[in-house]
């Protein structure tokens, strides 16, 4: 696949706005030279004593044109400037979106550590100063380098050439030098910051131990060590940045000594009115003026590039994961599936990630008419997470089969939401009202729909006791919801979706037992006639499964209904005996 | 003004440096502008150049010795910057220790780690900048002021009008932009939260199939909140506007009096010439303080944020830092004896405006878009916290009991009863507000000391593993520790296979940068530190809760193990545990309001058996 880059194919779609802002932006460099060039000439002409006054009329005028339309073209400057930025961010955002979206049910398990999701939002933001801050600016100074240098040029060419020459330095060497010079430095500023923020983090995070340990001041000490180092990077950074500036203050000096000389050269040889030489001189504070930030608008590149690298990468690896796919079921067929029942059968089905010797599944048969509950329980890492990936169809396995209603799993795709629903550990909830987010379940859901999945998982109360009550921000009840409550929610989306088959992943970890069962019981009052797959690592709720089926190292190792296995299997009786406060009461009695 | 930066270290001998450069620079300006216009007249008066080598040598001398001592303030200002906000950051860093991993978990992991990071940064370059832009404000505009008076009287007054006028406008322009900007900052905060709210749920979208169609309206909103910052910023840009519109205006102004008094003789050009070169230097501190001014504003906030943090009182740590008190003996022995009457913990939540006390606060701030580092730990860690504000006031109220020896005590009940809450208290983390806690007899502070601590391991429900190696993640506690023994401790711990396991053994990279461990992994990995590090005292708060049955079950047999001949406090709601106990304490809402052994309060009817009943409904 042909990568895009994330700079130039914006630029190109929004070219015309591109040049309308580099447009004003020049422009209002020329207006500030305009301005001085003006003034010098009309105290010049003013100095000659004319007998009229309309004598110096024109440059009265150009002088207070310029003054005054030096800022409206910077403030229109920045404006457009910040639309056009914005218009670029948004469609980033989109682009971004939409790599991202085939492979949503991978984010967690490839993004575990940190938030990339954050990160990669946050590098568009990032991105939007290449604009404001290098391309904008560089092209518009370039253009008045070009008009400075034609402007001489109409006067003496050999001259505008050395002119030319000298502002080179301001546009062109200096900053590639800076750049050369800062590169390495920016790079370790970089990493040494990261370090860093390594390093807080641990200290924040772990803070328990570092204190308990006795410790803290050795850390304090190994931070120190480390900021100073990274302050002592950034602060060879500032120097360089101090001595590009005095550098380029003297080439500006340079510039200004040498059009006296010349000027006055020029009037001596009678080819310069005399009025033009204080003209020529003022102009170059605001021209040098406008070349100087080239410097530190190219100096800004480097940091751009982790956040470039980090979506170009995302672009890369797009094409080896997958989502759903497009599915070889008809639409018609899958709306019987959806309205109707849903036999799913895993015959002898394995899996074995690619790249990967072992098998992380084998063997596994599950045989789930409608309406049959099972629960799966085992260790993290013996397969579970990959036996719902393979149920859901986001796999198809190695071998064996995975049917629903005959039809493979993998087959349904993108039918797949309308067929199975999921509820796992950490279901979103969105920014916006408590319906909306319920809605979710449901497009076409109206208020009494609403109203009556908020009952069926018993939030009606809750929700009608807040502020705004089912139109308040879930912002504002972040604070007030817990987490069982975040789960209700998630799972009134369920029961408004009123899919034949739901997956259940863990949705009860972490929760206090009251709550657990609270949650446990709501799920299955709700969700009654509906097949239930039930990822759990807790045994409530077991003794109303049909199935539970022990999972380890990819196979099943224990499996029968709640009062086979309590008969049967010892080490079921002593799960059940650790997890069931019943248990403690039957011991002691 | 910022009256906090008087107190830095060593400003007042900084800033006296800087003005007396300004003035330097001042004089710079003023001399560089009188050889200019003088030999530019001469010129114009038709002199030859050569005549004209003094003053051209004046300017070029003034105008390198104004940047040379330009670049000597910047390093003055940006070498105290430096040290003042490495200074400052030290001591946040070391009150964070101070105020514990409590204040941490309420203030936020992410928002700590950035203010620390970004926030000195931005308070050091607030340091850097303020200084010679006030001395730049101070003195550059009135001395180039009073010369131009000198000089001429009428540009004079025109200069010293618009400076006003020019400060007057910039002002009210920014009260209207903020105001404008608190009118949509709702709004704003939706819009601007609605892309990273999107890519999180973007599993649940897919999920519920709704995915695809989500993506038309990542950019509506988008747009939509292109046209809500265009329509602050079209405001909010106004203040530049007038910075450069009063500016511009004001040297054209200039420039057409002098033509006009050129005109009808009453000025000379050289005067005029170095009033024109002079007007542009008198607007140049107004406005460097103007393109400056969010930074500084920033960076004044970061350094007001740290300061609140160095003005909070300190629990107990501050004042008694790990100095045993008089005749206390903090070594905990089978015949030492810790009494606590009436310990009283108010409320953290008044105190930091924050969630209740409870075990998993981090993930009710799921919101917050932009803290990286909290949504690491929340990851499962979604822990049931009571809904309604809390009917006690109270996170602990006072509690009560003796423990003598090495015992295993189990502090049971539900969420928000205040069980972690006492186990703070018993690790120091936390100082009672009320009560009293005696040890061998003798009343002590608190119990932050590094000498109480130094006899205590602490295993949290989620164990932190820093990045760094599987072997310095079991040493953390001892790091002195030799290979082997903490290969004893690897595997006491259970987790000798796991090692084995790992391509790089013990010396294998953890942690947010290394391998992931699951949840049981990571707390064998807490207990292989405990086993090495062997202190007398264990506090565990809810250490398996989260874990599926059958890691519980094992995980528990190897903690048994461990608590032998330990003074154990388990803080959990888990039942299971206490019959292993020695003793349950029972709390609810924030009090201790049973004690006995598991079978002694089974059957009593009184709130374990309450406990024990509330867990059995709901599924039945």
């Amino acid at each position: 696949m042909r990568k895009e880059g994330w700079i130039l194919p914006y630029v190109r779609a929004n070219w015309g706005r591109c040049l309308v802002i580099i447009g004003l932006g020049s422009l209002a460099l020329l207006f500030a030279a305009g301005l001085m060039f003006t003034s010098g000439l009309l105290i010049s002409k003013s100095a000659l004593r004319p007998d009229n006054i309309l004598m110096v009329y024109v440059p009265i005028v150009l002088v207070r044109t310029f003054g005054i339309g030096r800022a409206v073209l910077f403030y229109a400057e920045r404006l457009a400037g910040h639309d056009t930025v914005l218009r670029i961010v948004s469609s980033m955002r989109e682009r971004l979106y939409r790599i991202l979206e085939p492979q949503a049910l991978w984010i967690q398990s490839r993004f575990r550590a940190g938030d990339i999701l954050g990160v990669l939002s946050a590098d568009i933001e990032h991105l939007q100063d290449v604009y404001l801050r290098t391309v904008f600016p560089g092209a518009s100074a370039l253009v008045m380098y070009a008009a400075a240098a034609a402007a001489v040029g109409r006067w003496d060419l050999r001259f505008a050439l050395l002119l030319a020459l000298y502002m080179f330095v301001l546009v062109g060497i200096l900053p590639w030098v800076s750049l050369l010079m800062t590169k390495a430095k920016t790079k370790l500023a970089k990493t040494q910051k990261a370090g860093m923020y390594r390093q807080l983090t641990d200290a924040v995070l772990g803070m328990g131990d570092w204190v308990i340990s006795g410790r803290e001041a050795q850390f304090l000490a190994d931070y120190e060590a480390k900021a100073g180092e990274a302050a002592r990077t950034d602060a060879k950074l500032r120097a360089w940045v101090r001595f590009r500036q005095l550098a380029g203050q003297c080439v500006a000096g340079l510039i200004l000594l040498t059009m006296l000389v010349w000027a006055a050269g020029m009037h001596a040889d009678g080819k310069l009115p005399a009025v033009l030489i204080a003209a020529f001189v003022l102009v170059v504070f605001p021209v040098t003026d406008a070349l100087l930030p080239v410097s530190e608008a190219v100096e800004h590149l480097p940091r751009y590039r982790d956040s470039l690298r980090r979506l170009s990468d995302l672009e890369g690896e797009e094409s080896s994961v997958k989502g759903y796919e497009n599915g070889q079921l008809s639409e018609d067929q899958a709306a019987a599936m959806a309205g109707g029942a849903v036999h799913i059968r895993v015959d002898r089905a394995g899996f074995r990630y690619e790249g990967e010797s072992s098998w992380t599944l084998r063997d596994i048969s599950l045989d789930i008419p409608q309406g049959k509950k099972i629960a799966i329980i085992g260790r993290s890492g013996a397969g579970k997470s990959t036996l719902l990936k393979l149920l859901e169809g986001a796999l198809a396995p190695g071998e064996g089969e995975v049917t629903l209603n005959g039809v493979p799993a993998a087959a349904i795709g993108e039918h797949m939401p309308h067929i199975v629903s999921v509820l796992n550990q950490n279901p979103h909830l969105f920014d916006t009202s408590v319906a909306n987010n319920i809605r979710l379940g449901s497009q076409d859901a109206g208020e009494e729909d609403i109203v009556r999945a908020a009952r069926q998982v018993k939030l009606d109360r809750l929700i009608e006791s807040l502020p705004d009550r089912y139109h308040t921000r879930m912002h504002e009840t972040g604070q007030r919801f817990s987490g069982g409550e975040r789960q209700r929610i998630a799972l009134a989306r369920i029961w408004l979706r009123n899919n034949p088959v739901v997956l259940l992943d863990e949705p009860t970890v972490g929760l206090d037992p009251r709550t657990e069962n609270e949650l446990i019981r709501i799920m299955l009052d709700s969700l009654q006639g509906k097949s239930l797959i039930w990822v759990t690592h807790h045994l409530a709720g077991a003794e109303h499964m049909d199935e539970i089926v022990f999972v380890e190292d990819g196979k099943i190792v224990m499996r029968g209904s709640h009062a086979e296995l309590i008969e049967n299997e010892p080490r079921y009786r002593s799960l059940y005996q650790l997890d069931r406060p019943e248990a403690l009461l039957t011991k002691a009695n | 003004m910022d009256k906090q930066l008087l107190g830095y270290k060593g400003i007042k001998p900084v800033f006296a440096v800087m003005l007396l450069l300004t003035v330097l620079q001042g004089v710079s300006i003023l001399i560089m502008a009188k050889g200019l216009a003088e030999a530019v007249s001469a010129l114009f008066a038709g002199a030859p150049l050569s005549g004209q080598t003094g003053r051209i040598a004046m300017f070029l001398g003034a105008f390198l010795l104004r940047h040379g001592l330009g670049l000597l303030q910047q390093r003055i200002g940006s070498a105290f910057a430096d040290r003042t906000a490495a200074e400052v950051r030290g001591r946040v860093l070391r009150k964070l220790f101070r105020l514990g991993p409590r204040f941490a978990r309420t203030e936020g992991t992410g928002h700590l780690v950035t203010l620390a990071l970004e926030g000195t940064e931005k308070f050091r370059k607030y340091l850097e900048l303020i200084l010679p832009r006030m001395a730049g404000m101070s003195i550059i505009p009135w001395l180039i002021l009073a010369y131009v008076f000198f000089r001429d009287i009428t540009s004079g007054v025109i200069l010293l009008v618009s400076m006003p006028i020019l400060i007057a406008f910039m002002i009210l322009i920014g009260l209207a932009a903020r105001k404008q900007a608190e009118k949509q900052m709702d709004t704003f905060r939706v819009l601007s939260n609605h892309f990273v709210d999107s890519l999180r749920g973007l599993e649940t979208l897919k999920l519920l199939g709704q995915s695809r169609e989500h993506g038309a309206s990542v950019a509506k909103v988008s747009d939509r909140y292109r046209t809500a910052t265009m329509r602050t910023l079209r405001v909010a840009f106004l203040s530049s506007f007038a910075l450069d519109f009063f500016t511009m205006l004001s040297v054209a102004v200039v420039a057409v009096g002098l033509g006009l008094r050129l005109v009808n003789g009453q000025l000379e050009l050289v005067t005029a010439l170095t009033v024109l070169i002079l007007a542009p230097e008198y607007f140049l501190p107004v406005r460097q303080v103007g393109t400056d001014f969010h930074a500084t504003q920033d960076g004044k906030e970061a350094g007001a944020v740290m300061q609140s943090i160095l003005d909070r009182p300190a629990g107990g740590p501050a004042d008694s830092d790990g100095a045993p008190g008089p005749g206390a003996d903090w070594r905990w022995t089978p015949f030492s004896r810790l009494t606590l009457s009436g310990v009283t913990v108010q409320h953290q939540a008044e105190a930091y405006g924050s969630a209740p006390e409870t075990d998993g606060a981090e993930s009710g701030r799921e919101a917050g878009a932009d803290r990286p580092t909290e949504r690491r730990t929340d990851g499962a860690g979604q822990e049931e916290r009571s809904p309604q504000s809390p009917q006690s006031p109270r996170a602990l109220d006072s509690a009560s009991f003796e423990v003598q020896g090495m015992q295993t005590i189990g502090i049971i009940g539900a969420s928000g009863a205040g069980k972690s809450t006492l186990i703070d208290v018993l690790g120091g983390f936390l100082a009672p507000d009320a009560g009293e806690i005696c040890l061998n007899g003798t009343p002590v502070d608190s119990l932050a000391g590094e000498a109480w601590r130094s006899q205590i391991t602490y295993i949290p429900q989620h164990p932190y593993l820093f990045s760094s190696s599987l072997l310095d993640n079991i040493r953390f506690y001892s790091p002195e520790a030799s290979r082997e023994e903490a290969w004893q401790a690897v595997e006491a711990a259970g987790l000798a296979g796991l090692v084995r396991s790992l391509p790089g053994g013990l010396d294998e990279p953890i942690g947010a940068g290394g391998r992931q461990l699951s949840g049981g992994q990571a707390q064998r990995v807490a207990l292989a530190r405990a086993f090495l590090s062997d202190r007398p005292m264990i506090l565990l708060d809810e250490p398996t809760a989260h874990l599926d049955i059958e890691t519980e079950y094992e995980l528990k047999q190897t903690m048994l193990r461990l608590f032998r001949g330990k003074l154990v406090f388990l803080a959990t709601h888990r039942l299971h545990w206490m019959p292993d106990m020695d003793r349950v304490l029972v709390m609810e809402q924030g009090r201790i309001v049973e004690e006995g052994t598991h079978s002694g309060l089974l059957g009593k009817g009184g709130a374990y058996d309450a406990l024990i009943r509330s867990q059995m409904e709901g599924v039945r």
